[in-house]
Protein backbone atom coordinates (compact mmCIF):
# COMPACT_ATOMS: atom_id res chain seq x y z
CA UNK A 1 0.00 0.00 0.00
CA UNK A 2 1.22 3.70 -0.60
CA UNK A 3 2.19 5.31 2.00
CA UNK A 4 0.08 8.87 2.20
CA UNK A 5 2.08 11.62 1.53
CA UNK A 6 0.78 14.85 3.96
CA UNK A 7 -0.78 17.63 2.48
CA UNK A 8 0.61 21.39 2.97
CA UNK A 9 -2.23 23.01 3.97
CA UNK A 10 -0.76 26.31 2.11
CA UNK A 11 -0.95 24.39 -1.09
CA UNK A 12 -4.82 24.11 -0.76
CA UNK A 13 -4.91 28.02 0.86
CA UNK A 14 -2.80 29.20 -2.25
CA UNK A 15 -5.83 27.32 -5.06
CA UNK A 16 -8.65 28.66 -2.97
CA UNK A 17 -7.39 32.43 -3.23
CA UNK A 18 -6.37 31.29 -6.91
CA UNK A 19 -10.01 30.68 -7.12
CA UNK A 20 -10.92 33.58 -5.89
CA UNK A 21 -11.72 32.97 -1.95
CA UNK A 22 -10.34 36.13 -0.21
CA UNK A 23 -10.95 34.69 3.09
CA UNK A 24 -8.34 31.37 2.14
CA UNK A 25 -5.51 34.50 2.00
CA UNK A 26 -6.36 35.58 5.23
CA UNK A 27 -5.50 32.35 7.03
CA UNK A 28 -2.01 33.07 5.13
CA UNK A 29 -1.72 36.29 6.99
CA UNK A 30 -2.75 35.14 9.74
CA UNK A 31 -0.09 32.08 9.52
CA UNK A 32 2.64 33.94 8.54
CA UNK A 33 2.24 37.75 9.70
CA UNK A 34 4.49 36.80 13.25
CA UNK A 35 6.99 35.04 10.88
CA UNK A 36 7.24 37.80 8.48
CA UNK A 37 7.09 40.62 11.31
CA UNK A 38 10.01 39.19 12.98
CA UNK A 39 12.21 38.87 9.54
CA UNK A 40 10.81 42.56 8.63
CA UNK A 41 11.23 43.62 12.29
CA UNK A 42 14.63 42.61 12.51
CA UNK A 43 15.96 44.02 9.12
CA UNK A 44 14.74 47.61 9.66
CA UNK A 45 14.82 47.89 13.60
CA UNK A 46 11.82 49.77 13.60
CA UNK A 47 8.12 48.73 14.39
CA UNK A 48 6.51 51.54 11.98
CA UNK A 49 8.51 50.44 9.45
CA UNK A 50 8.12 46.73 9.72
CA UNK A 51 4.30 47.39 9.66
CA UNK A 52 4.19 48.76 6.76
CA UNK A 53 6.20 46.90 4.84
CA UNK A 54 4.39 43.73 6.17
CA UNK A 55 1.35 45.34 4.34
CA UNK A 56 2.68 45.52 1.49
CA UNK A 57 4.27 42.58 1.46
CA UNK A 58 1.18 40.55 1.91
CA UNK A 59 -1.01 43.04 -0.53
CA UNK A 60 1.96 42.06 -3.06
CA UNK A 61 1.73 38.63 -2.96
CA UNK A 62 -2.00 38.99 -2.74
CA UNK A 63 -1.81 40.35 -6.24
CA UNK A 64 1.17 38.10 -7.79
CA UNK A 65 -0.84 35.15 -6.10
CA UNK A 66 -1.96 34.04 -9.50
CA UNK A 67 1.49 33.58 -10.61
CA UNK A 68 2.74 31.30 -7.90
CA UNK A 69 2.97 27.45 -9.79
CA UNK A 70 4.26 26.04 -6.81
CA UNK A 71 7.41 25.15 -8.29
CA UNK A 72 8.72 26.59 -4.15
CA UNK A 73 6.85 26.16 -1.32
CA UNK A 74 4.60 29.13 -0.17
CA UNK A 75 6.75 30.16 2.91
CA UNK A 76 9.85 30.44 0.42
CA UNK A 77 8.02 32.25 -1.52
CA UNK A 78 6.40 34.96 0.69
CA UNK A 79 9.72 34.97 2.35
CA UNK A 80 11.63 36.06 -0.78
CA UNK A 81 9.23 38.66 -1.18
CA UNK A 82 9.74 39.84 2.09
CA UNK A 83 13.22 39.91 2.11
CA UNK A 84 13.49 41.86 -1.33
CA UNK A 85 10.99 44.59 -0.62
CA UNK A 86 12.83 44.98 2.89
CA UNK A 87 16.38 44.92 0.95
CA UNK A 88 14.99 47.87 -1.20
CA UNK A 89 13.78 49.81 1.26
CA UNK A 90 16.82 49.28 3.41
CA UNK A 91 18.84 50.97 0.55
CA UNK A 92 16.26 53.56 -0.19
CA UNK A 93 15.38 54.45 3.70
CA UNK A 94 19.77 54.53 3.49
CA UNK A 95 20.76 56.00 7.27
CA UNK A 96 17.55 57.66 7.91
CA UNK A 97 16.10 55.43 10.44
CA UNK A 98 15.18 55.82 14.26
CA UNK A 99 15.32 52.63 15.97
CA UNK A 100 11.69 51.75 18.20
CA UNK A 101 12.14 49.78 21.00
CA UNK A 102 8.94 49.94 22.42
CA UNK A 103 6.14 47.19 22.36
CA UNK A 104 9.46 44.90 23.09
CA UNK A 105 7.73 41.55 24.49
CA UNK A 106 9.32 41.06 28.43
CA UNK A 107 8.96 38.11 28.24
CA UNK A 108 12.51 37.69 27.13
CA UNK A 109 13.27 38.02 31.19
CA UNK A 110 12.02 34.63 31.31
CA UNK A 111 14.01 33.24 28.75
CA UNK A 112 16.11 29.78 29.61
CA UNK A 113 18.89 31.22 27.21
CA UNK A 114 18.48 34.83 28.49
CA UNK A 115 19.03 33.70 32.00
CA UNK A 116 22.11 31.30 30.86
CA UNK A 117 23.34 34.19 29.33
CA UNK A 118 23.18 37.01 31.76
CA UNK A 119 24.07 34.76 34.96
CA UNK A 120 27.66 33.26 32.97
CA UNK A 121 28.92 36.79 31.16
CA UNK A 122 29.47 39.29 33.52
CA UNK A 123 29.77 42.19 30.80
CA UNK A 124 26.07 41.44 29.72
CA UNK A 125 24.93 41.12 33.34
CA UNK A 126 25.64 44.60 34.40
CA UNK A 127 24.16 45.89 31.22
CA UNK A 128 20.47 46.32 31.53
CA UNK A 129 17.98 44.66 29.31
CA UNK A 130 17.08 47.62 27.58
CA UNK A 131 20.41 48.65 26.53
CA UNK A 132 21.30 44.84 25.77
CA UNK A 133 18.76 45.15 22.67
CA UNK A 134 19.81 48.73 21.80
CA UNK A 135 23.32 47.55 21.61
CA UNK A 136 22.54 44.38 19.45
CA UNK A 137 20.19 46.72 17.16
CA UNK A 138 22.88 49.10 16.65
CA UNK A 139 25.18 46.61 15.99
CA UNK A 140 22.61 44.70 13.22
CA UNK A 141 22.29 47.82 11.56
CA UNK A 142 25.71 48.48 10.06
CA UNK A 143 25.51 45.28 8.31
CA UNK A 144 24.84 45.38 5.04
CA UNK A 145 20.51 44.84 3.84
CA UNK A 146 22.17 41.42 2.83
CA UNK A 147 24.30 40.56 5.44
CA UNK A 148 21.53 41.48 7.89
CA UNK A 149 19.10 39.31 6.04
CA UNK A 150 21.24 36.34 6.48
CA UNK A 151 21.73 36.72 10.26
CA UNK A 152 17.82 37.54 10.78
CA UNK A 153 16.95 34.36 8.68
CA UNK A 154 19.76 32.44 10.21
CA UNK A 155 20.69 33.45 13.86
CA UNK A 156 17.90 34.77 15.44
CA UNK A 157 14.88 32.91 13.12
CA UNK A 158 16.99 29.63 13.05
CA UNK A 159 16.59 28.51 9.28
CA UNK A 160 18.91 26.58 7.53
CA UNK A 161 21.14 27.41 5.58
CA UNK A 162 19.77 25.48 2.07
CA UNK A 163 16.07 27.26 2.68
CA UNK A 164 17.95 30.73 3.01
CA UNK A 165 19.43 29.99 -0.04
CA UNK A 166 16.29 29.56 -1.63
CA UNK A 167 14.68 32.62 -0.35
CA UNK A 168 17.60 34.45 -1.28
CA UNK A 169 18.26 32.91 -4.76
CA UNK A 170 22.10 32.22 -4.36
CA UNK A 171 24.51 29.33 -3.35
CA UNK A 172 24.82 27.92 0.29
CA UNK A 173 28.30 28.61 0.21
CA UNK A 174 27.33 32.37 -0.67
CA UNK A 175 25.26 32.50 2.91
CA UNK A 176 27.96 30.35 5.09
CA UNK A 177 30.26 33.43 3.46
CA UNK A 178 27.83 36.43 4.18
CA UNK A 179 27.25 34.52 8.11
CA UNK A 180 31.01 34.55 8.51
CA UNK A 181 31.64 38.06 7.50
CA UNK A 182 28.48 39.63 9.59
CA UNK A 183 29.50 37.26 12.85
CA UNK A 184 32.97 39.09 12.56
CA UNK A 185 31.77 42.40 12.08
CA UNK A 186 29.05 42.11 14.65
CA UNK A 187 31.84 40.63 17.10
CA UNK A 188 33.87 44.10 16.34
CA UNK A 189 30.87 45.86 17.43
CA UNK A 190 30.17 43.57 20.70
CA UNK A 191 33.56 43.75 21.63
CA UNK A 192 33.55 47.51 22.02
CA UNK A 193 30.40 47.27 24.08
CA UNK A 194 32.48 44.71 26.48
CA UNK A 195 35.33 47.50 26.80
CA UNK A 196 33.58 49.83 27.99
CA UNK B 1 38.94 39.28 25.25
CA UNK B 2 36.92 38.18 22.31
CA UNK B 3 33.60 37.29 21.77
CA UNK B 4 32.90 34.04 21.38
CA UNK B 5 30.95 33.39 18.05
CA UNK B 6 28.24 30.94 20.04
CA UNK B 7 27.76 33.53 22.08
CA UNK B 8 26.84 36.08 19.44
CA UNK B 9 24.13 33.37 18.02
CA UNK B 10 22.91 33.31 21.23
CA UNK B 11 22.76 37.02 21.97
CA UNK B 12 21.33 37.54 18.27
CA UNK B 13 18.78 34.70 19.06
CA UNK B 14 17.16 37.02 22.24
CA UNK B 15 16.12 39.62 19.20
CA UNK B 16 13.00 36.91 18.34
CA UNK B 17 12.11 38.27 21.65
CA UNK B 18 11.51 41.51 19.82
CA UNK B 19 7.78 40.82 19.20
CA UNK B 20 4.83 43.23 19.55
CA UNK B 21 2.04 42.09 21.65
CA UNK B 22 -0.45 39.61 20.52
CA UNK B 23 -3.44 42.39 20.04
CA UNK B 24 -1.36 43.45 17.15
CA UNK B 25 -1.72 40.49 14.55
CA UNK B 26 -5.29 40.26 15.30
CA UNK B 27 -5.15 43.87 14.23
CA UNK B 28 -2.78 43.81 11.17
CA UNK B 29 -5.69 41.76 9.49
CA UNK B 30 -8.44 43.86 10.27
CA UNK B 31 -5.68 46.68 8.99
CA UNK B 32 -4.43 44.80 5.85
CA UNK B 33 -8.19 44.20 4.57
CA UNK B 34 -8.75 47.90 4.95
CA UNK B 35 -5.98 49.21 2.78
CA UNK B 36 -6.47 46.40 0.38
CA UNK B 37 -10.50 47.86 -0.20
CA UNK B 38 -8.98 51.89 -0.12
CA UNK B 39 -5.99 50.72 -3.07
CA UNK B 40 -8.82 48.64 -4.72
CA UNK B 41 -10.97 52.46 -4.82
CA UNK B 42 -8.31 54.41 -5.09
CA UNK B 43 -6.33 52.31 -8.20
CA UNK B 44 -7.60 53.07 -11.62
CA UNK B 45 -9.29 49.96 -13.47
CA UNK B 46 -6.27 49.51 -16.12
CA UNK B 47 -4.03 49.68 -13.31
CA UNK B 48 -5.85 46.17 -11.41
CA UNK B 49 -6.31 45.22 -15.12
CA UNK B 50 -2.61 45.20 -15.53
CA UNK B 51 -1.35 44.02 -12.51
CA UNK B 52 -3.68 40.81 -12.77
CA UNK B 53 -2.11 40.25 -16.50
CA UNK B 54 1.35 40.38 -15.33
CA UNK B 55 0.60 38.24 -12.31
CA UNK B 56 -1.26 35.40 -14.44
CA UNK B 57 2.05 35.54 -17.34
CA UNK B 58 3.81 34.26 -13.91
CA UNK B 59 7.61 34.42 -13.14
CA UNK B 60 7.97 31.39 -15.57
CA UNK B 61 6.92 33.59 -18.88
CA UNK B 62 8.18 37.14 -17.65
CA UNK B 63 11.37 36.44 -19.00
CA UNK B 64 10.11 34.60 -22.37
CA UNK B 65 8.04 37.76 -22.59
CA UNK B 66 10.87 40.09 -22.27
CA UNK B 67 13.24 38.31 -24.52
CA UNK B 68 10.37 38.84 -27.24
CA UNK B 69 9.50 42.43 -26.17
CA UNK B 70 13.68 42.86 -26.77
CA UNK B 71 13.77 40.93 -30.05
CA UNK B 72 10.71 43.15 -31.16
CA UNK B 73 12.62 46.51 -30.73
CA UNK B 74 15.47 45.18 -32.18
CA UNK B 75 13.64 43.63 -35.56
CA UNK B 76 11.92 47.35 -35.20
CA UNK B 77 15.27 49.41 -34.88
CA UNK B 78 16.77 47.48 -37.51
CA UNK B 79 13.77 48.01 -40.37
CA UNK B 80 13.76 51.53 -39.83
CA UNK B 81 17.54 52.13 -39.80
CA UNK B 82 17.48 50.00 -43.36
CA UNK B 83 14.27 51.75 -44.15
CA UNK B 84 16.23 55.30 -43.65
CA UNK B 85 19.35 53.86 -45.92
CA UNK B 86 17.02 52.67 -48.16
CA UNK B 87 15.30 55.87 -48.79
CA UNK B 88 18.85 57.69 -48.71
CA UNK B 89 20.08 55.87 -51.21
CA UNK B 90 16.80 56.34 -53.48
CA UNK B 91 17.62 59.88 -53.42
CA UNK B 92 20.77 59.89 -54.53
CA UNK B 93 19.80 57.56 -57.40
CA UNK B 94 17.82 60.61 -58.03
CA UNK B 95 20.24 62.69 -58.34
CA UNK B 96 22.92 60.56 -59.90
CA UNK B 97 22.31 61.66 -63.55
CA UNK B 98 23.28 65.16 -62.85
CA UNK B 99 26.49 63.67 -62.20
CA UNK B 100 27.38 61.78 -65.26
CA UNK B 101 30.15 62.16 -66.89
CA UNK B 102 29.70 65.10 -69.81
CA UNK B 103 30.29 62.32 -72.60
CA UNK B 104 27.86 60.13 -71.12
CA UNK B 105 24.63 62.87 -71.42
CA UNK B 106 25.46 63.66 -74.94
CA UNK B 107 25.48 59.96 -75.61
CA UNK B 108 22.67 59.39 -78.15
CA UNK B 109 22.28 55.84 -79.51
CA UNK B 110 20.00 55.90 -82.32
CA UNK B 111 19.09 52.06 -83.13
CA UNK B 112 17.69 52.82 -86.47
CA UNK B 113 20.19 54.87 -88.29
CA UNK B 114 22.36 52.51 -90.60
CA UNK B 115 25.51 53.79 -88.25
CA UNK B 116 25.69 54.08 -84.55
CA UNK B 117 27.06 56.79 -83.43
CA UNK B 118 29.55 56.69 -80.57
CA UNK B 119 29.76 59.53 -77.99
CA UNK B 120 33.17 61.11 -78.02
CA UNK B 121 35.75 59.62 -75.99
CA UNK B 122 38.55 61.19 -74.40
CA UNK B 123 41.57 60.07 -76.61
CA UNK B 124 44.75 58.07 -74.89
CA UNK B 125 47.96 60.39 -75.49
CA UNK B 126 50.63 58.05 -75.88
CA UNK B 127 51.84 58.96 -72.07
CA UNK B 128 48.48 57.53 -70.79
CA UNK B 129 49.00 54.68 -73.64
CA UNK B 130 50.21 51.11 -73.17
CA UNK B 131 53.45 51.54 -74.48
CA UNK B 132 55.16 48.47 -72.35
CA UNK B 133 55.00 45.90 -74.76
CA UNK B 134 56.99 47.91 -77.00
CA UNK B 135 59.98 48.00 -75.25
CA UNK B 136 62.18 45.00 -74.16
CA UNK B 137 61.47 44.11 -70.38
CA UNK B 138 63.91 45.45 -68.04
CA UNK B 139 64.48 43.76 -65.17
CA UNK B 140 65.68 45.58 -62.03
CA UNK B 141 67.38 43.77 -59.29
CA UNK B 142 68.54 46.02 -56.28
CA UNK B 143 67.67 49.17 -57.98
CA UNK B 144 70.02 48.48 -61.12
CA UNK B 145 68.96 46.85 -63.98
CA UNK B 146 70.05 43.23 -64.36
CA UNK B 147 70.32 43.83 -67.95
CA UNK B 148 72.82 46.09 -67.19
CA UNK B 149 75.40 43.33 -65.25
CA UNK B 150 78.32 42.18 -67.14
CA UNK B 151 77.50 38.65 -68.59
CA UNK B 152 78.99 35.96 -66.23
CA UNK B 153 81.53 33.25 -67.32
CA UNK B 154 82.08 29.92 -65.99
Amino acid sequence: MAEEVPVNPDIELVARTQAGDARAFDELVIKYSPRLYGLVYNMTSNHEDANDLLQEVFAKAFRSINGFRGKSSFYTWIHSIAVNMTINFLKKRGRRFQMSLDDVDLNIQNDKEFIELTATSSPVRQADLSELQQKLNESMLKLSPEHRAVVTMFDIQGMPHAEISKILGVSEGTIRSRLFYAHRQLQAHLDEFRKR
Amino acid sequence: MQEDPDEISKLLRLKRFEQPTPDYFERFLEEFKDRQRAQLLREPAWRIAWDRMWAFLGEQMRPRLGYGLASTAVLAAAAIASFNILESRSVEVASAPEQQHPAAQTASLNLNADQVQLPDLPSLTPSTAHTASLNTPRYVMDARPVSYEPPSSF
